[in-house]
């Protein structure tokens, strides 16, 4: 099956303060994004994942290198046609209700009036905005134009839907919800591609993850390949009076407890057996795996450290 | 306290306000005379300023013009009236036709500069061919100071001007006639007569004309004949026919019933019955 | 053609929803009513005073229109990054600027047919009749036209600021292309007279769409002039729109 985005070389460069200098905000990424799978480009900002998502919409044009959405160039009408695209802080017509915008876009879309009226009815119904259909799109809060955003993403069910930041600006509620969505877009047999740099959410969508730093990639593949999934260390918080000879390094927390971080099931056994022994109290055990937070950090730190050594 | 301040601050302000604005009025009054005027640049100036609105631009000069021309405290106000109203608002809109009279009725009746007045009729009827009511009231103002000549010319011009109603050509007989030329008065008379656009009471009335000069252009002639044969023989003649056997004259006119003119040897006049229709 | 409609429609009424337009047409309205009392401080013609006051005011608040709604039509939607999704969409970026001109032109076109509308009634009240008001009327909206494809080129690459101002002086120039071919003859050199000969070809000459003159005093025009004019306008117009759609091409959106 061929990919449905395909990014080869990628280059982007702008012009510094002034005109003086250039930054290479995206340099030199190859990236390949399968159908039906979901796909999380990381990074902290400035990173170039915005300018990755340009170019991947024909807003830029790159410098060097290739991107291709179904084979075609962004630039093709073709291409565009099959996706859906939300951006970050997204701002919509003033003027306009909720139903007349998302008629519009159905417009531009191609689709007839019968089903633009359907498709508008559902998808309103789908991100949660039922009730604000004949609001000006002026008095939406941030959080519904997040989902008016969505719901203008996939409203002609597309193939691919591109989202920038989908998270950014939600609360708890309306962040399950997005998430939801996006796992119910795989369901269907489509493709999500997005960015972001809250990294809790990569980890329960995506199938894949790319971590870009200062515009290069740091690593790509599976999210379970990058993350292992055993439990790499365990938390135990213990308190009172401890054995001098504890495995694993210990913390002290200001509320008179402590962390012991202990390696394996092993020296977990034996902290069980030794603290009460010598008169503590073990108040929890946590076991803990390498999150995308800790693979993400340690990535981050590599690029800086070969940054300062160069 | 600050309030007092605030308060005090607007009513000295008001104060200055009021008291300065009505001493610009009174120095206003006084007369800063006609220095407007002598802002006032050229029309093909202001036609550039226009950008495209030129005959509205022409209007608002024009209206101003009237409130100023109205106002009889100015002196000296009338040395820039062919200006105003012959090269500003000309330029801006020379089709406007009823700032070219405004202005020769000004310049005419109120700054006596007849010449110039006629000066701006000519001006108008020269960008607009079609505007026969121009050199219409060019003969009237010549009309007015008695030179008939003139006037008869410009309704001469003022007849041949596209759409112009023949009526003019009347007009234009009528004053050849008081310029004292009978005989060309005669014939313009009967170019009235003969033009087919006249109707039938204008033909009447061109009749009634050719009659009547006609009768004085003969007995003009005769009292011309008369006094000639005075001279040559120290007396008035005794009758018509003498002063065709004397050969003064080749023949004697006939009236225009077909009479002979009569003749009064005592008082050595002539007369016709015609002339009694008409009493001229 | 469909995107390039929604897009118009879309323009238009995001127009209508702007206080600002029905500011500049209840000014236009007033002072057409306001020309039927200035008419009677003129000794003369009454009516001439209310054909150009009118024929002029639907000019100068077409004008304010073109240029208030024109010069940020392009800009805003950078601006406010409602942009991004709406290139998303499979729209090519020319019908997205013929959409903005299409939709500006219908504004435009409202504006005229009613302070149009309100002329030619102001016009009949007074006993005269207003039927040769209308090429000038016509040509005053082709006129807006030509200067809408300047604004909306303009507005395709800077601020609206900047627009406005450039927009303003292609109306000033062009009211003033005539000078150039009164420059060309008092130019010394050839280079010089060639200069004022191009500048005098290329720049919009406004001057020729302008028939205040004639129809307010009831001449005819010669024949063929109406149609050339209108072709003129038009035919420029789309010149810049093309062009417009061309730079609006190469843009990038950082």
């Amino acid at each position: 099956m061929s990919a449905v985005i395909e990014i080869q070389g990628l280059r982007k460069a702008f012009r510094g303060h002034l005109g003086i200098g250039r930054r290479a905000a995206v340099d030199g990424l190859d990236l390949s994004v399968k159908q039906g799978e979901i796909f999380g480009l990381l990074g902290p900002n400035g990173a170039g994942k915005t300018t990755t998502l340009k170019m991947m919409l024909a807003l830029l044009r790159p410098d060097e290198g290739e991107v291709r959405l179904f084979g075609r160039q962004p630039t093709d009408v073709a291409a565009r046609r099959r996706l859906g695209f939300l951006p970050e802080n997204p701002y919509f017509y003033d003027y306009l209700t909720a139903v007349e915008f998302l008629d519009l876009y159905g417009r531009l879309h191609g689709l007839d009036a019968a089903d633009r009226k359907r498709r508008i009815v559902t998808a309103i119904e789908r991100v949660g905005l039922s009730g604000s259909e004949g609001t000006p799109l002026r008095k939406f809060s941030k959080g519904m134009t997040q989902r008016l955003g969505l719901a203008q993403a996939i409203q002609h069910d597309p193939e691919l839907v591109i989202l920038d930041e989908p998270m950014s600006g939600l609360d708890p509620i309306g962040r399950r919800d997005v998430r939801d969505l996006i796992l119910a877009q795989r369901a269907a047999g489509r493709t999500v591609f997005f960015s972001s740099h809250i990294l809790q959410d990569a980890e329960m969508l995506c199938d894949r993850v790319a971590i870009v730093f200062k515009g290069k990639l740091r690593s790509v593949g599976k999210l379970d390949e990058l993350v292992a999934r055993e439990a790499k260390w365990i938390e135990v918080s213990v308190r009172g009076a401890l054995p001098a000879d504890l495995p694993g390094d210990r913390t002290t927390v200001p509320d008179g407890t402590t962390l012991l971080r202990v390696d394996g099931v092993p020296s977990l056994t034996k902290v069980l057996a030794a603290v009460p022994a010598a008169g503590g109290e073990v108040l929890s055990v946590w076991p803990r795996r390498e999150s995308l937070e800790d693979l993400f950090l340690r990535e981050i730190g590599r690029a800086k450290a070969e940054e300062r050594a160069s | 306290m600050r309030r007092l301040l605030v308060m005090l601050l607007v009513a000295v302000a008001a104060l200055g306000v009021g008291s300065a604005r009505a001493r610009l009025s009174d120095i206003d009054a006084a007369g800063r005379g006609n220095k407007d005027l002598l802002y006032m640049p050229n029309g093909k100036y202001l036609k550039a300023i226009s950008l495209g609105h030129a005959p509205l631009l022409a209007d608002f000069v024009y209206l101003w013009a009237i409130q100023y021309y109205s106002d009889y405290t100015q002196a000296d106000r009338y040395r820039y009236v062919e200006h105003v109203f012959g090269d500003v608002i000309a330029e801006l809109d020379p089709g406007y036709i009823d700032p070219y009279w405004l202005g020769a009725v000004i310049l005419t009746t109120e700054g006596k500069d007849e010449e110039a007045g006629l000066r701006l009729l000519d001006r108008g009827f020269e960008k607009n061919p079609s505007a026969w009511i121009l050199p219409f009231l060019a003969g009237w103002e010549c009309e007015r100071f008695g030179r008939f000549d003139r006037a008869a010319a410009y309704f001469d011009r003022a007849a041949k001007a596209p759409g112009a109603p023949p009526d003019l050509f009347r007009l234009k007989a009528g004053m050849t006639a008081r310029t004292g030329n009978l005989r060309e008065a005669i014939s313009r008379w009967q170019d009235v007569l003969g033009d087919p656009r006249n109707n039938d009471e204008a033909r009447a009335i061109a009749a009634r004309q050719i009659r009547t000069l006609t009768v004085r252009a003969d007995v003009q002639d005769l009292d011309a004949a008369i006094a000639a044969f005075r001279a040559r023989n120290g007396r008035p003649p005794h009758s018509l026919d003498e002063l065709v056997r004397s050969g003064i004259v080749s023949a004697l006119p006939q009236d225009p019933d077909g009479n002979a003119y009569a003749y009064d040897p005592s008082a050595g006049t002539v007369s016709s019955a015609a002339s009694r229709v008409l009493g001229s | 053609m469909n995107a390039i409609i929604a897009i118009a429609l879309n323009t238009f009424r995001e127009a209508i929803r702007d206080r600002i337009l029905y500011l500049i047409l209840a000014f236009a309205l007033v002072l057409i009513a306001v020309s039927h009392f200035v008419s009677l401080l003129t000794v003369g013609s009454e009516v001439k005073i209310v054909k150009d006051l009118g024929l002029s005011a639907i000019s100068f608040f077409g004008l304010l229109t073109a240029v208030f709604v024109g010069v940020s039509l392009v800009f805003k939607e950078i601006e406010r990054r409602t942009i991004y999704t709406l290139l998303a969409q499979p729209v090519r970026r020319w019908q997205f600027v013929c959409g903005k001109y299409a939709g500006l032109s219908l504004v435009l076109a409202l504006s005229v047919v009613l302070t149009g509308a309100a002329l030619l009634v102001a016009v009949a009240l007074k006993g005269d009749s207003p039927v040769g008001l209308l090429p000038a009327v016509v040509l005053a909206f082709v006129e807006l036209e030509l200067i809408a494809a300047f604004a909306v080129l303009f507005s395709s690459f800077t601020n609206p600021i900047l627009a406005a101002v450039g927009t303003v002086a292609t109306y000033v120039v062009g009211h003033l292309s005539w000078s150039f071919d009164l420059l060309e003859k008092r130019m010394a050199g050839d280079i010089g007279k060639a200069m004022c000969r191009g500048l005098h070809a290329f720049l919009p000459n406004l001057d020729r769409l302008n028939v205040k003159a004639s129809a307010v005093h009831g001449l005819a025009l010669p024949p063929g002039y109406f149609a050339a004019a209108v072709v003129y306008g038009l035919s420029y117009a789309l010149l810049i729109v093309i062009l417009a759609c061309l730079v609006f091409e190469r843009r990038e959106f950082v």
